[in-house]
């Protein structure tokens, strides 16, 4: 009768799943309490402009996001140094509008993905800490950067190809916008289908086991970082193309930013676990979030409090969640 | 031993939802008696234990103890009945002393002379009160693990397959003990899967099937083929000699001077396929390295080896798998599966490449894979999506067996303890799938420091002491007496 034994602890997971279905839920009601509260008190909220500003605030920090997920699927906590890079990416591309705007583009995209791929391989290949490796990479790059530029803003040369349709609108909504969707899209299919991605969730729930099985640990954590590495420079080149220069401090709280979208949309911390689509919907949260503030003039430190509060309350929930399911 | 009685139940009913996980169970216990239960995983053995050391509360029946009836509340309140549990898991904290371990949690107070003799008539003369619990061998912890509930006055210990984990010679000194306990009037309620063990030292087993007690009786009246026709309900095929396979195309494998610093200084195996190889010897004897050396899991490996005329590499997981070697390891839940994907994803881990195309998975070649597999470990399709982590051991370690079974490229398995914690049915099942491999011409290689298991399945026995290879014998020739003492290679005190 190992029925009963199959049986009974199957009911815990399914109790577990409850759990993780109930922070989504949580997510879900918070967003729209929120989305209640303003449409009764908050002047301006409801107009095409603000969702316009909301989705566009939401794009760039959810298509970092998007690579960010593939890294905490991937078990390999977070990148923090996505945001620097971003930066870099911007200023590469706009340096690199000289040679037309396709291969400013290549170029960019390709620098990201080095960047960012390295870290993976010597995070794979070494099973080195990934917040070190991270933040290592994250100066060495803020530091080259300066150094190359002089520490001024980096602008497009002279007859340089147009690019302002990267930022304007396209039948009413700003490009980055689709950006976005197409990310989210591909990035869900890619890992939900793929054998990468099946190679990362396998991972990111056990190294041990994945290596055991005979997984290329190597191979999947460098394509987790190159994925991130693509995202930030697309994103990179979106900020370039909004700033029309590129500088340092375009990206301060990019990082965090991304961190919390991919947190808020419930992916687990200690990977394996997670989606793309609730990264999107995580950053969407954050957006309306900050724009609400914004529309009723709380000043940046009391948005960023505010980030703070609501990604401590999801990590707390997250925790609870898998200890009881650590228990059972 | 006597006719008194230090326990009896009567009439225990426990039921989950509309499952009986015990149905009117009678059991007596009686004073200086070491007693089995037996039975599959899920037959009722566990919760009569629980019920015993008040973990959970039968919905009807009676419990006395010394003829008084009592109703064990919680685990303290059954502390103080006199009833004392050893988990099959070790709950002692590593970083404590062994004294601050066995003071640990207990309402009596205990001299330290008190404690000292206690370790003592368990035979751990050796071992200072003030010695790092961590630092001990495990046999000697599952020692320290039977004094603490000793130290709580137990006059009933229950021991939840306490030898586990455990190398030959630690067994022992546990049975000893056990003997020892017995002697001076304690009740041990034994709970195992370990035939042998029963046979050798309890005085009377109760088997347990689908939440009823099948029968108690005396040992003596009892042999290894009693005990499994009462726990399954019909006399199973029990193989006595090694059957012949003679597969169209055998692989080949050949090992020359395979090192893996610091425990094996040089192996050398060859073996054709379709035979199944046992490396048998205890914990710490080698046999474990040599199967992780080959699946490319340890770095520093050195040596030749050749997988039909082709050198395998060493050292790299995915370059072994890639030609063909696929690897079970002991620890399925910290190292072999991944507990919170399907049993679907867990199947196809090992074989990702063959259900995909373009890089992506298809669901058709992946369902025709898994539906295959399914139906050779005999899990039902249905259950295909559940967390592999629900089901029971036994499943999971099907699962992780099946993981590398029926592969076209498939050329050597390596099992590492293939049925740890298994119970009789499961083991066989997961013995036939092995069998399986090997008729398709797989060299088969595991390693057990079971006899029972390496008896029913091998061909060839190896033996293995302190990293080197001992004796080789086919399967005719080794008799379990001879190969338990290459094992332990000459240590004392072996009764088996």
């Amino acid at each position: 009768m190992s029925v009963v034994e199959d049986v009974l602890p199957s009911r815990f997971s399914i109790s577990g799943m409850d759990a993780r279905r109930k922070i989504t839920l949580l997510v879900t009601i918070l967003f729209f309490a929120i989305l209640i509260f303003a449409t009764v008190t908050t002047t301006g909220f409801y107009s095409v402009q603000n969702f316009k500003a909301i989705i566009t605030a939401a794009a760039i920090v959810g298509i970092i996001a998007v690579g960010m997920t593939y890294i905490v699927i991937s078990g390999n906590l977070f990148s923090l140094s996505v945001g620097i890079t971003a930066a870099v990416s911007a200023s590469t591309f706009i340096w690199a509008l000289r040679f037309g705007l396709v291969g400013a583009i290549i170029i960019a995209v390709v620098f990201g993905a080095v960047v960012i791929g390295l870290q993976g391989l010597l995070i794979g290949f070494t099973g080195a800490n990934p917040i070190i490796v991270t933040i290592a990479a994250g100066a060495l790059q803020e530091a080259v950067a300066i150094w190359i530029t002089g520490g001024v803003s980096v602008y497009p040369p002279e007859n340089s190809p147009s690019f302002a349709f990267l930022v304007s609108p396209l039948f009413g909504i700003p490009f980055p916008v689709y950006v976005f969707v197409v990310a989210v899209v591909l990035g869900e299919v890619f890992i939900k289908r793929s054998r990468f991605g099946r190679g990362i969730y396998l991972m990111g729930e056990s190294p041990r086991a994945g290596r055991t099985a005979g997984l290329p640990i190597t191979r999947l954590t460098t394509g987790a970082f190159v994925v991130a590495g693509v995202c930030a420079a697309v994103a990179g080149i979106l900020i370039g193309a909004f700033n029309q220069s590129g500088t340092m401090t375009a990206s301060r709280t990019l990082t965090i930013d991304a961190i919390s979208a991919v947190l808020v949309g419930g992916t687990a911390v200690i990977g394996g676990r997670g989606s793309v689509v609730r990264t999107a919907i995580g950053a969407i949260v954050i957006a309306t979030i900050s724009d609400l503030l914004l529309l009723r003039g709380y000043s940046t430190p009391v948005q960023l409090l505010v980030l703070g509060v609501i990604v401590t309350v999801v990590v707390i929930l997250s925790y609870l969640n898998s200890e009881r399911a650590g228990r059972s | 031993m006597s006719e008194t009685l230090r326990l009896e139940t009567q009439g225990i009913t426990k039921t989950y939802g509309h499952l009986h996980a015990l149905n009117d169970t009678s059991f007596d216990l009686r004073v200086g008696e070491v007693h089995a239960l037996l039975g599959h995983n899920g037959a009722g053995k566990s919760t009569l234990v629980k019920i015993l050391s008040g973990v959970v509360h039968p919905d009807s029946g009676t419990v006395r103890i010394d003829g008084e009836e009592v109703y064990p509340r919680n685990p303290r309140h059954a502390q103080d009945l006199g009833v004392a549990l050893v988990d099959q898991e070790l709950s002692l904290v590593s970083v404590l002393t062994v004294e601050e371990n066995l003071r640990l949690g207990s309402r009596r107070v205990v001299s330290s002379e008190e404690l000292r003799t206690l370790l003592d008539t368990l035979g751990l003369e050796h071992v200072k009160l003030t010695t790092l619990t961590g630092s001990l061998p495990i046999g000697e912890q599952q020692l320290v693990e039977i004094a603490r509930a000793l130290s709580r006055d137990a006059k009933i210990l229950i021991l939840d397959e306490p030898t586990a984990t455990l190398s030959e010679p630690e067994i022992e000194r546990v049975f000893a003990a056990v003997r020892r306990l017995a002697a001076q009037g304690k009740s041990v309620i034994y709970v195992s899967h370990r035939l042998g063990e029963v046979l050798t030292l309890c005085q009377r087993a109760t088997v347990f099937r689908d939440g009823k007690v099948v029968g108690t009786k005396d040992v003596a009246d009892l042999d290894r083929a009693g005990i499994v026709e009462m726990m399954l309900g019909h006399l199973p095929d029990f193989r006595t000699g090694s059957e012949k396979r003679t597969p169209e195309n055998p692989q080949r494998i050949s090992i020359q001077g395979l090192s893996i610093p610091p425990r094996v200084p040089a192996f050398d195996l060859e073996v054709q396929g379709g035979v199944i190889v046992a490396l048998a010897g205890q914990v710490g004897c080698g046999a474990s390295e040599v199967l992780r050396a080959l699946a490319g899991l340890v770095p520093n490996a050195r040596g030749t080896v050749n997988l039909n005329e082709t050198k395998l590499p060493l050292g790299s997981a995915v370059k072994a798998l890639a030609a063909g070697v696929f690897f079970a390891p002991s620890d399925r839940k910290e190292e072999g599966l991944f507990l919170s994907h399907s049993i679907v994803n867990n199947l196809v881990a090992t074989r990702l490449p063959r259900v995909s195309r373009g890089g992506f998975i298809q669901k058709s070649r992946q369902n025709a894979v898994v539906m295959k597999l399914l139906g050779l470990t005999g899990i039902a399709p249905e259950r295909r999506d559940l967390d592999v982590g629900v089901l029971s051991g036994g499943n999971q370690q099907k699962v992780l067996v099946a993981r590398g079974i029926n592969q076209p490229r498939s050329k050597m398995l390596l099992f590492d303890e293939p049925a740890r914690g298994v119970d009789v049915g499961g083991r066989a099942d997961i013995h036939d799938l092995i069998r399986g491999a090997a008729e398709q011409g797989n060299v088969v290689i595991f390693h057990s420091t079971d006899l029972d298991e390496v008896f029913d399945l091998a061909d060839v026995i190896v033996t293995m002491f302190g990293g080197r290879v001992v004796s080789v014998r086919s399967r005719a020739e080794a008799t379990p007496a001879a190969v338990l003492t290459d094992m332990t290679h000459g240590a004392e005190g072996i009764s088996a």
